[in-house]
């Protein structure tokens, strides 16, 4: 029997201040949408669209990954998170750098503050890296590390090519189209950062909470393969030769490569073991579902005018598939943790609460059904140009947050009952 | 687990068997022995109790929770000796492990 020791969890000031802070963004989020609302009706370049954006995108969904990335590298690379106190800092670095750009886009101040707000965001990214190559190392290189570690180099590219946007707005000095460069950055977030980062934990977590095991990991080789040799192909191309209808074969390789990563979890799905999918699984599902409409999707942004594909594509993108992904995954990770911090002392003592007595299931239960009628009542009002469905969707949205931020909340102020 | 009626510490070791029926995984919600994660119980002349013992997954970080748990568990009924925890990963854990009785708490 070979002994090992138990793999330590980090300090939960590596990762409770990002899901704290991300529920909080989500509720700004929604509040603005809401005050923003006509935006949902216009080009996609516009002030306040693009602080949304960045308030999805980066106090969103950056925000809760990076704390569930800590959470999880441990799990994932089998080794104890190389320094909590790095994550701690990236934190602070995130925060702020996320409050600068949010700001300074709604009132559209392209300048310092937003400039300022884009480095910092880039020290957050940069210690982000340290950490997750310093934790993997290069030995036993598992598929689900391989995707860990391209995602962080993908968010660290991102991040940097958002920064240079950020000096043109100032100080403009890219002959490109800044339009057609801004689409390469929002892509290499969606593709680079998002996917092969929701593809490399889901390939590892998925398999654990259903209880399911699927022997083929070629596909997701091949899924990394395609994904990576897709986004390069199109970064490349669209940078050097601009826009062009090869663009179609660049997304039918990422198409290929999502397909495979979703072939291996439909194996998984189909050989579980627990045959009850639980609501957490269920919002995994509705995501992986707006992905696919999200895909769907493409050609018609590509051939047809109107700007109410891309504003629709975005929905897809930020609200379906990222935070489907998001709600789902938060109450399978943080009541353990604030579990861990108060119980695990005492386990096998008395009796104590268990983690999912920590939240209200039933509440989560209500916010999925909110969430669906949300993300449906918003998605046809842009698709139909109807300014008071777009509303009644993003008051639901509102509704979706509040039951989100009073769950993590519930979860946050437990207090240790023995 | 089976235990040999003929072993000195035969009573012992069911003794601390049912005692760690009361650790739960706290993710999954049952027991380790249920679980199948435990693979020997061992009690030695100078007041040792060896839990031999693996977790579902590498890197769990539940892992120092499940493993308190069982130290806390043995100490209540074995307060005079001293709980010794061997987390290994050979042979490795599989769903295959989980008893009957487990496998209906899980919704199998």
């Amino acid at each position: 029997m070979a002994v090992l020791g138990i793999g330590k969890a980090p300090k939960d000031s590596a990762v409770l201040p990002f899901y704290g802070t991300g529920a909080v963004f989500f509720l700004i989020l929604s509040i603005l949408m809401l005050v923003a609302s006509d935006r949902f009706q216009d080009h996609f370049f516009q002030a306040e669209t693009l602080a949304l954006v960045h308030a999805a995108a980066l106090g969103w969904g950056t925000m809760i990954i990076f704390g569930a990335a800590y959470q999880l590298i441990p799990v994932i690379f089998e080794k104890e998170l190389f320094s909590s106190q790095l994550a701690f800092i990236s934190f602070w670095f995130l925060l702020f750098g996320s409050v600068l750009l949010i700001c300074s886009f709604w009132y559209f101040q392209p300048g310092i503050l937003m400039i300022t707000g884009g480095t910092f965001v880039l020290i957050a990214v940069v210690l982000y890296n340290v950490n997750v190559f310093k934790t993997a190392g290069l030995s036993d290189l598992s598929v689900q590390k391989l995707f860990l570690l391209s995602s962080a180099l993908w968010l660290f590219i991102t991040v940097a090519v958002g920064v240079l946007l950020a000096i043109n707005l100032y100080r403009p000095y890219i002959s490109s189209n800044h339009l057609e460069i801004l689409k390469l950055h929002a892509h290499l977030g969606f593709i680079g950062w998002f996917l092969q980062l929701i593809t490399g934990v889901s390939s590892k977590l998925v398999p654990m909470f259903l209880f399911g095991k699927s022997e083929k990991t070629k596909l997701l080789y091949s899924a990394f393969i395609l994904q990576n040799i897709g986004l390069i192909g199109f970064v490349l191309d669209h940078f050097f030769f601009g826009s062009s209808a090869r663009v179609f074969f660049y997304f039918l390789i990422i198409s290929f490569g999502i397909g495979c990563w979703l072939s291996y979890l439909r194996d998984v799905y189909k050989k579980r073991i627990k045959k009850r999918v639980d609501i957490q699984m269920r919002h995994t599902l509705i995501s992986f579902i707006s992905l696919i409409l999200a895909l769907i999707l493409v050609p018609v942004l590509v051939l047809l005018s109107g700007n109410q594909w891309s504003i629709l594509y975005g929905v897809f993108i930020f609200l379906g598939w990222i935070s489907a992904i998001i709600f789902g995954k938060t109450f399978k990770t943080l009541p353990f943790i604030i579990w861990n911090r108060y119980y695990k002392d005492v386990h096998g003592k008395k009796d104590i609460p268990l983690p999912k007595d920590l939240y209200e299931e039933r509440l989560l239960v209500y916010q999925f059904w909110c969430f669906i009628a949300a993300f449906v009542f918003l998605s046809f009002g842009v698709l139909v140009n109807q300014l008071i469905v777009i509303r009644i969707g993003l008051l639901l949205w509102v509704l979706v947050a509040l039951l989100y931020v009073w769950n993590v909340a519930k979860v946050f102020l437990h207090k240790k009952i023995i | 687990m089976e235990f040999q009626i003929n072993d000195s510490y035969f009573s012992e070791k069911n003794k601390a068997l049912n005692a760690l029926y009361q650790v739960l995984d706290p993710e999954l919600m049952v027991n380790i022995i249920d679980l199948g994660l435990v693979y020997g119980i061992d009690f030695s002349s100078d007041k040792e109790i060896t839990v031999t013992m693996t977790l579902t997954s590498h890197g769990c970080p539940l892992g120092e929770a499940i493993e308190q748990g069982v130290k806390n568990a043995l100490s209540n009924d074995f307060p005079e000796f001293k709980v010794i925890v061997n987390v290994v990963w050979e042979p490795q854990w599989s769903f295959e492990e989980i008893s009957p009785v487990g496998r209906e708490k899980l919704g199998f």
